[in-house]
């Protein structure tokens, strides 16, 4: 059947867990990209064979001008796929800028090809410029903060660190008061929690 | 008409639906597995994608037949108990094939099924999604076509959002992309 290796692509789209991505599958992009070069093919030897009779391809309604209607359509409906394909992968780059930070982790980084990892690139630079430009950085405070401060229990071994106001050492298990802009960061790459009082 | 890249439209485009070609069609033979040449001949019936049946259909070359997911066994099922009827199992997208079909098979009644099917399983999803314990969740989201699990997701999720206002809890969360465990081996 037509556009199957399509429907995989989009179908890996939508089994993923909420927003998580998947290794860029691009095995199954060459596929659908070779089905469209058949497509082509086959949808210009049947315009041939309809213009080696001498009928005008615009006005021809036999089962060739059907035949190249399908293939035609077919390779629409592959381009869709693919677009879409692209376009929420790309959405969900733009999304770990915000929510990852400007470093990503290596396993996420693993599994963009290289324009992708070239886009998130672009996306954090573009952020930057416009953030240094408001002088404003939009990606804290996305809860809106109770207090300055939190506590949290580091969850993972991260080593000495600057934080805006001292040099700390975040040893893994180690509790700490914080400033909530500077744990924001490690509590959404998973490093530390937010300890409840 | 959904959005281009809307991921959930393109899903629902891919059901099958069985036409009957109207006019033959050259160099396209893989679509009827009963075929011997390359040539789809008048009057074959062949299942296609929705997405191919709907463009073919617009330029009459072929007709469209009911899917049997509207069949007559269904309807009954769904006026005995609506609720206990497994529409995941007939059709992913029930509802959303059942709006886009109905125009190109001119059934004035399955607007009235959907209608039907909806309001009277729409109440179930929402109570469950409230009450039911998450053990007891898989067995009865069998049942459930893709338009209602999300519905049934968004009413959890709201819910534990409104218990997470009420009770107080870590306000700060790892972001969803990074997955619920992650153990870095490297």
């Amino acid at each position: 059947m037509y556009g199957r290796e399509a429907r995989q692509l989009v179908k890996e789209l939508s089994s993923g867990e909420n927003g998580q991505l998947k290794a860029f599958n691009s095995d199954m992009v060459d596929q659908v990209t070779k089905a469209c070069s058949v497509h082509h093919l086959e949808l210009q030897s049947l315009i041939r064979k309809i213009q080696e009779e001498g009928l005008d391809t615009q006005t021809t309604r036999n089962a060739d001008h059907f035949g190249a209607l399908i293939h035609h359509l077919a390779l629409i409906r592959n381009k869709r796929c693919l677009m879409a394909y692209v376009y929420n992968r790309a959405d969900s780059i733009r999304n770990l800028r915000w929510k990852v930070g400007n470093v990503l982790p290596q396993e996420i980084k693993g599994k963009l090809s290289h324009p992708e990892q070239e886009y998130f690139k672009n996306h954090d630079t573009a952020l930057n410029l416009y953030m240094s430009a408001l002088d404003l950085d939009l990606t804290v405070d996305f809860v809106p903060p109770k207090d300055p401060y939190i506590q949290v229990r580091v969850i993972d071994d991260i080593g000495e660190v600057f934080l805006s106001d001292k040099k700390t050492n975040l040893v893994c298990h180690s509790i700490h008061f914080l400033k909530r802009n500077d744990a924001e960061q490690y509590i959404s790459q998973g490093l530390m929690e937010e300890l409840m009082g | 008409m959904g959005h281009y890249y809307d991921i959930d439209d393109i899903l629902i485009e891919e059901e099958l639906v069985s036409v009957v070609f109207q006019k033959a069609a050259n160099g396209v033979g893989i679509l009827d597995p009963g075929a011997e040449t390359s040539t789809v001949e008048q009057g074959s019936k062949v299942e296609l994608p929705f997405w191919l049946a709907h463009e073919l259909h617009l330029r009459q070359a072929v007709s469209v037949n009911v899917p049997a997911c509207f069949d007559q066994k269904t309807r009954k099922e769904i006026q005995a108990d609506a609720a206990c009827v497994d529409l995941r199992n007939r059709c992913a997208y029930f509802y959303e094939l059942g709006c886009k079909i109905a125009p190109l098979v001119g059934d004035k009644t399955i607007g009235a099924l959907l209608l039907y099917a909806f309001k009277s399983r729409y109440k179930d999803v929402l109570i469950k999604a409230h009450t039911a314990a998450f053990s007891l969740a898989p067995k009865f989201m069998t049942l459930l076509t893709n338009e209602e699990t999300n519905l049934y997701e968004a009413a959890q999720s709201s819910m534990a959002a409104f218990k997470r206002w009420r009770m107080g809890g870590a306000r700060f969360q790892r972001a969803a992309v990074l997955g619920k465990k992650r153990r870095p081996d490297d």
